[in-house]
């Protein structure tokens, strides 16, 4: 098997030892073997929990409470019982719970009916689901989806389908996008032992997208492609989690003669291939042997290793497992109105086209805007202070490498979104020049204040003066070197083309 | 495109305007939206003036094989009013061994979703519990019968007496050790009361069971208090313990149930499984879910041993009317005013049990009619104090105004009866006895719900 590798940039998060993601190439004839391949993707989204007032903060302090639960198969909806449910209860375990007062409250103990539904939450799944060209349910109706591992306390999960139907394109190849729910994010593992499970509580009712493709995809690569891409989408809403552990993708394979597989818990996006590559690998060993001993492969969820390799998790579960959520009620769609927002590769483009940005630095901006919090965009302050005198890339330049210099120069932190206005104002009125920009925000970072007046612009008498100063003090000296030593007497207080105008003047 | 019928259970194919395709099993419809299961089992609702074409599968497939099971579906959500078989009459045999009779009455703990309404019913057939919970099994020879679907908010006198009824049913098989009666848990505490003062000389333990969480949840709290009901009544005999009690979760945890005394007993919580606490003395017993032993913590509060030869049965008379009034800053005399044709009523006072009978000032002259009704109540019919302190003894000495209520014949003083169980002993006491009668026997211990010591360790 050909293989190049790559350093991963994070160490890894069981292990400090520094581990190499295996990268393959495409090394089976993916056509001859029918690799059918569906990506599921499951991001979290910032903000409150879906059924709570709970932050969505994931802990692993050491817990305020512990409780013990029992979970019970129940009959599906049309009266059979789930056959992953039911594995479940034949291991008839004790699940543990530990949670925190301050961010864990009755309704992740299943002590509460669930709150009316976050419509932040709604509204940043219509957001994802536009931005992936879908079509909206009328009416949204949550669902209990069972599960009896533990590591919901009600053994079930909400769950609600919002959009069904879009595609995205990859690389110029249309891939279906058939369904986008809204969830509510389960308990996280803490311990699994013979009789009983231990979890954490705070990650459970974290809203999570859950994004389904169709089996359009028709190689390992292409399958972290269309992961990778729909990260960005998702991204782009400007409402999602950000950090390890946030999106996770959960790969269903199909080849022939096998049956489908599911694969969870990739650590990194980069090792879907070769552990695509890898279970297809020991499909077709399967696939041998069940030719000999004539059985049935069975179909199965299985769970990404470090090693690339994949274990068994449990079996596939059956259909029947949803029953309508009657504690909480229906949401009309039609009354949420949202927009589709730029995707951040179309953002990056808009800033280069409307503003003038270089890519470098457009690619920055954009960057920058993603990961703020605060929703901040450059947009914003391109509109308010763009002028002939302060240009985009004077605006994002300050906020994005200025201001860290002038705090890393200074030991100070700067409260920069209190001194932007006045600052930009000045600049953009030509009062202060943005060439001391880098200056000006070392000052206001070292003294802890910022006066517009101490920067001003001197006048052009004044700077004639000094000019003229220069020239007598430094005799044959030539047109650079008096331009120099001009500009670092006016410390900044006077704009470099100014300057060169009148230089030029006067040695004429 | 123009109004369809659509029946339930049946699957559809509809276009939409949006040029979309959809199958699925119609589930429910109000006026603007329709409501399809797909087949990914997720439910999608759909505006009526979206669908542009539809096609009834089942009519186009008689062989559909989801028609059969949704049939099956309909007749199951029916079996439970319709199965004779398992309703109490007077004719009804019990399996002749029976240990233990869960007597149902509906509510959380046996229930199941409404597809149409969306709403939690109760529906599970009494023998449907036994295949529920096949622990029961291994702890007793079980028996289950419905005595009548009896949501728990909507339950009166008359109900209790068919309780009791059944209840003496199930007393007279010889292999008896206890019962079981399941409710919704919302009344669960009155029931336990007026069963206890019906039921002199009970020979066995009555433990009501309820569910906070609905038993077609996996979460449900339904098995573990049911089945500890049951190791408790498996274990009485030794224990020679009888009279009425109730049994929920001791905390969130599924791993204790409490047993606690029918009187003075209080719902506190809207949704926790652990809502009912004693209010006035402690727990009688808890049970370890883990090795299943029992732990009996108040032996002292048991009656004396009964045999079914001395068991008296009194009857509610559902005529009876008693009412309750809370008192509050801002009370009016008219508010009292209707019950002076009531037979008697509670007086939930504040404090150690007082109500505004003063007036002080221009602004408190309705007082004195207050205290007016008032006496006219306690002297013509009965007036009881209770405490909407919850927790506590009532004391009509420390204040004048409540020894102005006391010198009018208001009763309660010294007692410690939460207003539940103050109420249905007033009730219970009018339907068997005379207005004087009922006077004195109010403050008299008669089912240990009067304690005359309240511990330390008996408050929050």
């Amino acid at each position: 098997m050909s293989e190049h590798i790559i350093k991963k940039d994070k160490p890894a998060q069981e292990n400090s030892v520094k581990e190499e993601i295996v990268v393959s190439k495409n090394v089976f004839d993916y056509e001859e073997l029918g690799f059918k391949c569906g990506i599921e993707i499951h991001q979290q989204l910032a903000g409150k929990k879906l059924f709570c007032n709970c932050p969505c903060q994931i802990r692993k302090d050491v817990p305020d409470f512990s409780i013990i639960r029992r979970l019970r198969a129940s009959a599906g909806e049309l009266g059979k019982v789930d056959k992953a449910a039911l594995h479940e209860q034949q291991k008839s375990k004790i699940f543990e719970y530990l949670g925190y007062n301050d961010s864990t409250c009755l309704v992740e103990m299943d002590e509460e009916p669930p709150h009316p539904v976050n419509m932040v939450s709604i509204e940043a799944a219509l957001i994802a689901a536009k931005l992936l060209n879908m079509k909206i349910v009328d009416s949204i109706q949550f669902m209990r989806k069972t599960v009896i591992d533990g590591s919901n306390t009600s053994g079930f999960q909400r769950t609600a389908l919002i959009g069904y139907d879009g595609f995205v394109e990859v690389n110029g190849k249309k891939i279906c996008v058939d369904t986008l729910c809204l969830e509510e994010d389960a308990c996280q593992v803490i311990e699994r032992k013979n009789d009983k499970d231990v979890y954490n509580l705070s990650r459970l009712g974290i809203p999570l997208i859950e994004i389904a493709t169709a089996p359009d995809i028709r190689s390992p690569n292409e399958c972290k492609e269309v992961a990778g891409h729909i990260g960005m989408l998702l991204r782009s809403t400007g409402k999602i989690l950000r950090g390890i552990g946030t999106i996770r993708q959960d790969v269903n394979i199909s080849i022939k003669g096998s049956s489908r597989i599911e694969i969870k818990g990739f650590q990194d996006i980069r090792s879907i291939p070769i552990v695509i590559d890898n279970e297809i690998k020991r499909q077709i060993n399967l696939i041998k042997d069940a030719k000999i001993s004539n059985k049935k492969i069975e179909s199965e969820v299985r769970k990404a290793e470090s090693d690339m390799s994949t274990s068994f998790l449990r079996p596939m579960p059956g259909a029947d497992r949803m029953y309508p959520e009657t504690d909480i009620e229906t949401i009309d769609s039609s009354n949420i109105h949202v927009d589709k927002p730029l995707t951040l590769k179309e953002r990056e483009q808009h800033y280069v086209k409307k503003y003038g940005l270089s890519n470098d630095l457009s690619a920055l901006a954009v960057k920058y805007e993603s990961k703020n919090e605060e929703g901040y965009t450059f947009e914003d302050d391109f509109n308010k202070y763009c002028s002939e005198y302060l240009s985009s890339s004077n605006i994002v330049s300050s906020i994005l490498i200025n201001v860290p210099e002038a705090e890393k120069k200074s030991g100070n932190k700067l409260n920069w979104f209190k001194i932007k206005d006045p600052l930009f104002t000045s600049v953009s009125s030509g009062n202060i020049a943005s060439s001391s920009l880098p200056d000006v925000l070392f000052d206001v970072a070292s003294s802890g204040e910022f006066k517009s007046e101490k920067y001003k612009q001197v006048d052009d008498s004044e700077i004639e003066n000094i000019i003229e100063k220069i020239i007598v003090e430094n005799p044959g000296a030539n047109k650079g070197l008096i331009m120099g030593k001009v500009m670092s007497a006016l410390k900044g207080k006077a704009d470099g083309k100014k300057v060169m105008i009148l230089l030029d003047l006067k040695l004429k | 495109m123009k109004e369809k019928n659509f029946v339930q259970g049946e699957k559809y194919k509809l276009e939409l305007s949006n040029s979309s395709m959809h199958e699925g099993i119609f589930v429910f419809e109000n006026n603007e939206f329709i409501y399809l299961k797909l087949n990914s089992g997720y439910n999608m609702g759909i505006l009526k003036k979206n669908i542009k074409s539809c096609v009834n599968m089942d009519l186009e497939d008689k062989s559909h094989l989801l028609k059969e099971s949704s049939s099956k579906l309909h007749a199951n959500s029916h079996k439970s009013f319709f199965d004779s078989s398992n309703i109490i009459s007077e004719n009804t045999q019990f399996d002749k061994d029976s240990e233990i009779i869960i007597l149902h009455t509906g509510g959380t703990i046996a229930s199941k979703v409404d597809y149409s309404t969306g709403a939690v019913n109760a529906k599970f057939t009494p023998s449907e519990m036994i295949s529920l919970f096949p622990e029961l099994k291994d702890i007793a020879k079980i028996d289950s019968k419905l005595i009548s679907n009896m949501p728990s908010d909507d339950l009166n006198f008359y109900h209790y007496n068919e309780m009791a009824k059944a209840i003496e049913l199930a007393l007279a098989l010889k292999s008896i050790k206890g019962i079981i009666l399941t409710q919704g848990t919302d009344t669960v505490h009155y029931t336990s009361s007026a069963l206890s003062f019906m039921f002199e000389n009970l020979p066995i333990p009555i433990v009501i069971v309820g569910a906070q969480r609905s038993s077609d949840r996996p979460s449900s709290d339904s098995a573990l208090n049911l089945l500890s009901a049951a190791y408790f009544i498996s274990k009485s005999k030794e224990n020679n313990t009888n009279g009425v009690f109730i049994c929920m979760h001791e905390s969130s945890s599924d791993d204790s149930c409490v047993i606690l005394p029918a009187h003075n007993v209080r719902k506190l919580h809207s949704t926790r499984r652990d809502a009912f606490k004693v209010i006035s003395g402690g727990i009688f017993a808890k049970v370890n879910f883990e090795n299943k032993s029992i732990n009996f913590l108040h032996n002292n509060m048991q009656y004396e041993p009964a045999t079914i030869k001395n068991k008296i049965l009194k009857l509610f008379d559902p005529s009876i009317k008693v009412g309750i009034i809370r008192s509050r800053p801002g009370l009016l005399p008219e508010e009292l005013k209707i019950y002076e044709k009531f037979d008697g009523l509670i007086l939930e006072g504040t404090g150690l049990g007082h109500f505004p009978i003063d007036q002080f000032d221009e602004s408190t002259k309705q007082n004195k009619e207050i205290l007016k009704i008032i006496e006219e109540i306690a002297s013509k019919k009965v007036a009881c104090m209770t405490s909407q302190t919850v927790f506590g003894r009532i004391n009509l000495n420390v204040y004048s105004p409540g020894r102005t209520l006391k010198d009018l014949g208001v009763l309660g003083h010294n007692l410690n009866m939460t207003t539940e169980t103050a109420y249905i002993k007033l009730v219970w006491l009018l339907s068997n006895y005379s207005l004087d009668d009922t006077k004195k026997l109010y403050s008299k211990n008669l089912r240990g719900e009067i304690l005359d010591r309240l511990e330390n360790e008996d408050f929050l």
